[in-house]
This record gives structure tokens, sequence and C-alpha cells, in this order.
């Protein structure tokens, strides 16, 4: 009986105490908002593990003790934004994180109307465009980013495939990949002779590729993020389309994705990623060396993005010497750091993340040195809008 | 006890009961945002739990009306400049409307037809969502939704406190509203079509104008539901018209019990309450409602609230003994 007793006042006890402590002198609360439950847990929880070991590692913000919470919001957006609401009622003011886009841009408008600081990696154009705010901060590079870093130097390489056939996701993401490919082949001079679209639930993409294969087209290009992306190369390669077309990924999230789709089907096509453990770079270094000692394995992109908004935050406080927020904007605005992909700038205007996007090509099976060693790195680009193109009216 | 099954007088205890509860809430829960959360999905389940328990009618459909309730609100609050309660009022009446249009073809089936209806328009206004995304922000929502006056010439709703008593009022507008119709001839008439729907109908009712009637009224309180969350977030997120927002408010009613509206308030507060502590313990927390869903259905099958008064009911007997 009292054992029951004691179950239970233990459970009441954690119903009745909020989640967050508050904030104590000479402690720097953080609260990192991911998905470490529903559909988006394994992404979510990666992220967060990037980010606590990043935080782990730098121990002090501006001579404050980091104190880092996680907000675990489900994948639910409108859970997020709650959370958030009730971190920030009980002092919190500096934020962390996102899985998806649709959450990065809601918890931004939150922070921002309470008077905090948020940096995150959403994909969204919108979140250093038309939905930029003076207290958001985004680190990888977006859709615009992604084509003009891969399509590019792509076209340099290879400038007799000039007819060009896209499979896309038809939703926001796909269509602005695709959008920003057309520009960039009018740009060069090259065709887009024929694109499939496909809904976010299709599995089978057998119809959209024989599509491709019977418009003859000289490049495929995947316009996607995700599990569909694999799913597509897969059966794409599988077709025998690498055997006279190439193939370009945009946006891949690197290591990851090669681990799942093994050194076979990597070989010989290109890739978009924002982050690659190869590169060297004295701040990739130390992510490196943390991830070895934390995993005994490489670092991958989603660890790589977790630990660079904790870095970003970090990095801004120590110069500022203060966490308090209109301190830490003013000096996170045109900050340049070492940071996992070499030297990263903060873009003033937009709050935009100046960093490498790489174009990668996959290696054969024999050419790999070590497990990890998928692709090489053939282009590492700084391609973002100019400032005055992006939308964003700083408020 | 208001119950939907053998109908109840309004108002009665459990009037009082859930006033109370609503006065409690904040101080008894860790956050007063909590408790705002619990009063918006439990007016979404109250919607399916009246269709279940009144009509006998299963809809997995609730998760569209809700977000069509939740985009309209954003919509007239953020590009027409409505102030709070006006356009809660008019995204209920959307819903209500849509879910009207839906009901004149969906009751034309039965049973598990009639499900799959619900579940294909569900679908489809998910897909209309991201078609239509000039409108509703596609994948990335609603964002920015801002929380005028609750009427033109009054103060600014702001701070977690006030919006928790704006929207306990309306989950007691909700409650009072179900529990009226349910001790109304109207909900007489409803039960006896869940009873036996062909004998209503040989007494002259005119069945499938009854049931498109309290689809719309379900539609109504799920729609008014979207609009307390779109005020309660300042945010219409994506997922409040998935079909995943369908099932959760149907787990909800289940696990509450669909046998009185107050069940659905249970209902939903025990799985938000759950939902948030459980997560905090272990990723696949979903995985232990399912478990939790499958032990009520087997033993439990009047729900959280059912149980409650069945063992309420045992110790009075016990007393009186």
């Amino acid at each position: 009986m009292m054992r029951r007793r004691t179950l239970f006042g233990a459970s009441a006890g954690m119903l009745a105490v909020p989640s967050l402590a508050r904030a104590q002198g000479g402690q720097l609360q953080v609260a990192g908002v991911y998905s470490l439950s529903g559909t988006f847990a394994n992404v979510g929880d990666l992220l967060n593990k990037g980010t606590q070991w990043a935080f782990e590692h730098y121990g002090n913000a501006a001579g404050q003790r980091i104190n880092y919470t996680l907000l675990d919001d489900q994948g639910d957006p409108g859970r997020a934004v709650r959370r958030v609401q009730e971190a920030m009622g009980q002092g919190v003011k500096h934020i962390v994180g996102c899985t998806t886009s649709a959450i990065a841009l809601a918890v931004a408008k939150e922070v921002h109307a309470r008077g905090g600081v948020y940096i995150h990696m959403a994909g969204a154009d919108e979140a250093t465009g038309s939905e930029c705010n003076r207290a958001s901060f985004r680190w990888p590079g977006a859709s615009f980013t992604a084509i003009n870093a891969t399509v590019r130097p792509f076209i340099e390489r290879n400038a007799n495939a000039k007819r060009w056939y896209t499979i896309t996701g038809q939703y926001v993401f796909g269509e602005s990949l695709l959008t920003n490919l057309k520009s960039v082949l009018q740009d060069a001079g090259h065709q887009h002779i024929g694109n499939s679209y496909h809904s976010l639930s299709e599995r089978e993409y057998s119809g959209y590729i024989t599509a491709a294969i019977s418009a003859r087209p000289d490049v495929l290009a995947i316009c996607n993020f995700g599990n569909q992306t694999l799913d597509v190369l897969r059966q794409a390669v599988s077709f025998g389309m690498k055997r006279n077309v190439k193939i370009v990924v945009p946006w891949s999230t690197g290591l990851d994705q090669f681990q799942a789709w093994g050194p076979d089907i990597c070989e010989g096509v290109y890739f978009g990623v924002n982050y690659w453990h190869g590169v060297e770079a004295p701040g990739n270094r130390v992510v490196q060396q943390v991830v070895r000692q934390k995993t005994n394995g490489t670092t991958n992109y989603l660890q790589a993005c977790g630990w660079a908004v904790a870095q970003m935050l970090v990095e801004g406080a120590n110069k500022a010497g203060s966490t308090e927020i209109p301190a830490l904007i003013r000096a996170l605005e045109g900050l340049s750091y070492e940071g996992p992909t070499g030297t990263e700038l903060i873009r003033a205007e937009d709050h935009q993340v100046i960093k490498d996007y790489y174009l990668m090509l996959g290696k054969a099976r024999s050419a790999m040195r070590d497990p990890a060693d998928f692709a090489e790195v053939v282009a590492g680009t700084k391609a973002f809008q100019p400032p005055e193109r992006t939308g964003c009216r700083m408020t | 006890m208001s119950a939907f099954r053998e109908g109840g007088r309004f108002p009665d205890a459990s009037t009082v009961g859930i006033a109370a509860t609503l006065v409690a809430l904040p101080f008894v829960l860790p956050s007063v945002t909590l408790a705002s959360e619990v009063l918006v999905f439990s007016v979404a389940a109250l919607s399916c739990a009246f269709l279940l328990g009144m009509v006998g009618l299963l809809s997995f459909g609730q998760g569209l009306f809700f977000g069509i309730g939740a985009y309209v609100s954003a919509v007239l609050l953020k590009d027409h400049g409505l102030a709070t309660l006006p356009a809660v009022a008019i995204a209920a009446g959307a819903s209500a409307i849509g879910a009207g249009l839906i009901a004149l073809l969906a009751v034309r089936r039965h049973g598990v037809y009639f499900v799959m209806l619900t579940l294909a328009f569900a679908q489809m206004g998910y897909f209309a969502m991201l078609a239509l995304n000039h409108v509703t922000g596609g994948e990335n929502g609603l964002t920015g939704v801002p929380r005028p006056p609750l009427l033109a010439g009054m103060g600014a709703l702001s701070g977690s406190e006030a919006i928790y008593a704006f929207l306990a009022v309306l989950a007691f507008a909700a409650y009072l509203l179900v529990q009226r119709v349910g001790a109304s001839p109207f909900g007489s008439v409803l039960r006896a079509i869940r009873q036996n729907e062909p004998r209503a109908e040989a007494l002259g009712y005119d069945v499938r104008r009854f049931k498109v009637a309290a689809f719309a009224l379900a539609g109504l309180l799920a729609g008014l539901a979207g609009a307390m969350h779109t005020v309660f977030l300042g945010f219409a997120p994506p997922n409040v018209i998935e079909l995943e927002m369908s099932e959760r408010l149907l787990i909800m009613a289940i696990i509450g019990g669909a046998g009185a509206p107050g069940a659905a308030f249970v209902g939903a507060g025990f799985y938000v309450v759950m939902a948030d502590w459980l997560s905090t313990l272990w990723p696949r927390w979903l995985m232990l409602i399912g478990f939790l869903l499958i032990a009520i259905v087997l033993f439990l099958r009047d729900g959280l609230w059912g149980g409650a008064a069945a063992a309420l009911h045992r110790l009075r007997g016990r007393g009186h003994g």
C-alpha cells in the first residue's frame, strides 16, 4: 500500500511540477524544440543530440553556465508553439531547433512576439524571406542555395548534358526546388524537357520513371527530400537510368541517406548536401571529435545541424559578452565564426548563415577509403539569394 | 447525469461539475497553456462523442471540420481584420455548413460505407489545403494570426490567463448546447434513430434530415474547436486538417466514452495530459495510448466516464445495502 501511495505521489508530482525549472542566477536557460516522439522522432533525436553535445562541449556562454532543456513537440506544430509559450512564460528566452519548417515558422513568430531569440534549421525559403524577423536565425541553405550550388557546378562539368527531366514532390519545397532549377537552366541555355509530379503519399514511382526514360533526357533531377527521394533514386537506378542518364539529387541529407542507398546506388550520382563530414575545417574537426567520442561513429547532417544552431548561440553570446536578447541579436548579425562547414557568416539583412553547400559525386565501392566515404566533394559554393531578393522585411 | 443514450435533464449535476472543472483546471494542471489545450480538444472530442453517442454515427471526418474552423478563423483574423468573437462564430458556422453539405451525401450510406465516405472527405480536405497553399500556407501553415479584441472597441485578448478564460466560456457554451440538445425532442428523435432507424422512419420522421442536422451540429462543434485552437496558438498548423487529427479526436471520444457530453471532456483531458507526460518518459508513448485504447474497448466499453459512473453506482449500492 505504501509503495502504491509513493508511486502515485511521484506521478502526481511529475504532473504538477512545471517541466522547466525557472531561470536561475548565473545560468543561461536554453530550450531546444525537437520531435522526440511521433512521426519525426528519428530526425528529432539526432538533431537534439547534436545540440545537446554542443552545449555540453561549450559549457558556458558569455560566462553563464548553459542549462539545456528539451521541449518535445511530438511532431505537432501546435504543440511546439504551446510548449514554447509555456517555456517562455517561465522565463526562457533562448530557443533553438526545429524538426519541420512548419514548426520553425510558427515558433519563430512566437519567440519574436515574446522577446526571445530563436536559431533553427528550417528548410522553407520563407524563414529568411517573407517570414523573417529580428529574433530568428537560420543555419542551413534552403532551396535556392541547393539548386544554385549543385546545378551550376554540375553544368560547368557536364556542358553537353543539356536536356533535363525532373521528378518533383508536389508540395511547397518540391515546387520551390523546381522553380529555382528551371531558372538556372534558362540562364545556362539548357532545356527542361519535362516534369512528373507525384504526391506526398506515393511510394511507387515506376510510371514517372518510365515517362522520364521515354523523354530521353541527359539529366534526371529529383526535386524532393526525405524517404521519397530515397525511393525515387532506388527505383530510377533499378530501371537502369544510370547507364545513359546523369542523375542529380539537389537536396540530400548526405551520410545517412548514402548509408541507406549503399555505394552501388550512389556511384556516379550527383548529390547536394548542406554538410559533409570529410570537409577539412577547424570547426568540423571539433564536431567530428565530439561526435566520435559520443557515438564512435561519423557525424551526419542532422547531428551537425543540431550542433550548428547551438554553436551560433554560444558564439553570439560570447561576442556580445552578454545573453541579453538585444545585445545577442546585435552580436549575431554579421558574426563570422568557424562552423561545421568552415568559416560561416551570419548575414545581417536576413539572418541567413552564409556557408558552403556541397555538390558531391557518389564513389564506386572499390574507391571508398572507409565505410563512410561514399562520395567526393566536387564543389563547395556559397550560393545565396542577394538580400534584396529574399523578400525579407526585417521586423 | 446527463447521458446521450438515455436522455437527461438540462441543466443537471454534471453541468455544475463541468463548470467547476473549467474553473479549477488551470490551477490543477502544470500550466495554463496545457489547460487551454485540454479545452480545445474537449470541444473537438465532444463533436465525435455527440455523433457516436447520440446518433450512432462513427465519423472519421471531424478533423476536416476542425481544420475548416482553424483555417477560416485564421484567414478572417489575419487578412480581414475581424474581431475574435465574430471570426470564431463565422468559422464555426462555415464548418457547420461544410458538414451539412458533406452529410447530404454521406448519410445516404450506412455502417462501414458511411465511415469510408467521411474518411474520403477528410483526405480530400487535406489535399485541398495543400492545393490552396496561397490561402492556407500549405505545409507551413498560417502563421502570425493576431489576437484582436473579442469585439470591436474592447481590449486586446492578451495573456495566457485571458485566453484560457475566453476558451473556457466557449467550451462551457458548447457543453450547454450539446446537453440542451440531448434533453430536447430533437435529441429524443436522434436517440430513436440510433436505437432503431427503420422504426423511427416508420413513425414518420425524416431520418436523413435529422442525421444531416446532427452532422452539421457536430461540424459546428468541431469548427468551433478549430477556431479556438487558432485563437489559442495564434497559428493554424497544417496538421489540424490531417487525417491523424480525425483519428486523435475519435480516440479521445472513445477513451472518455461516448455516453455523455462530460465524457468527451474526460477523454480529451486524459489524452492531452497523458500525451504531455508520457512523451517525457518514452518516445514511443503512442504505443501506450494504443494499449490503453485496446483495454478500454475490451474492458471498459463506456470509457472512463462510464467506468467511473458504474463504480459510483456500485459504491452507492453498497452504501444503501
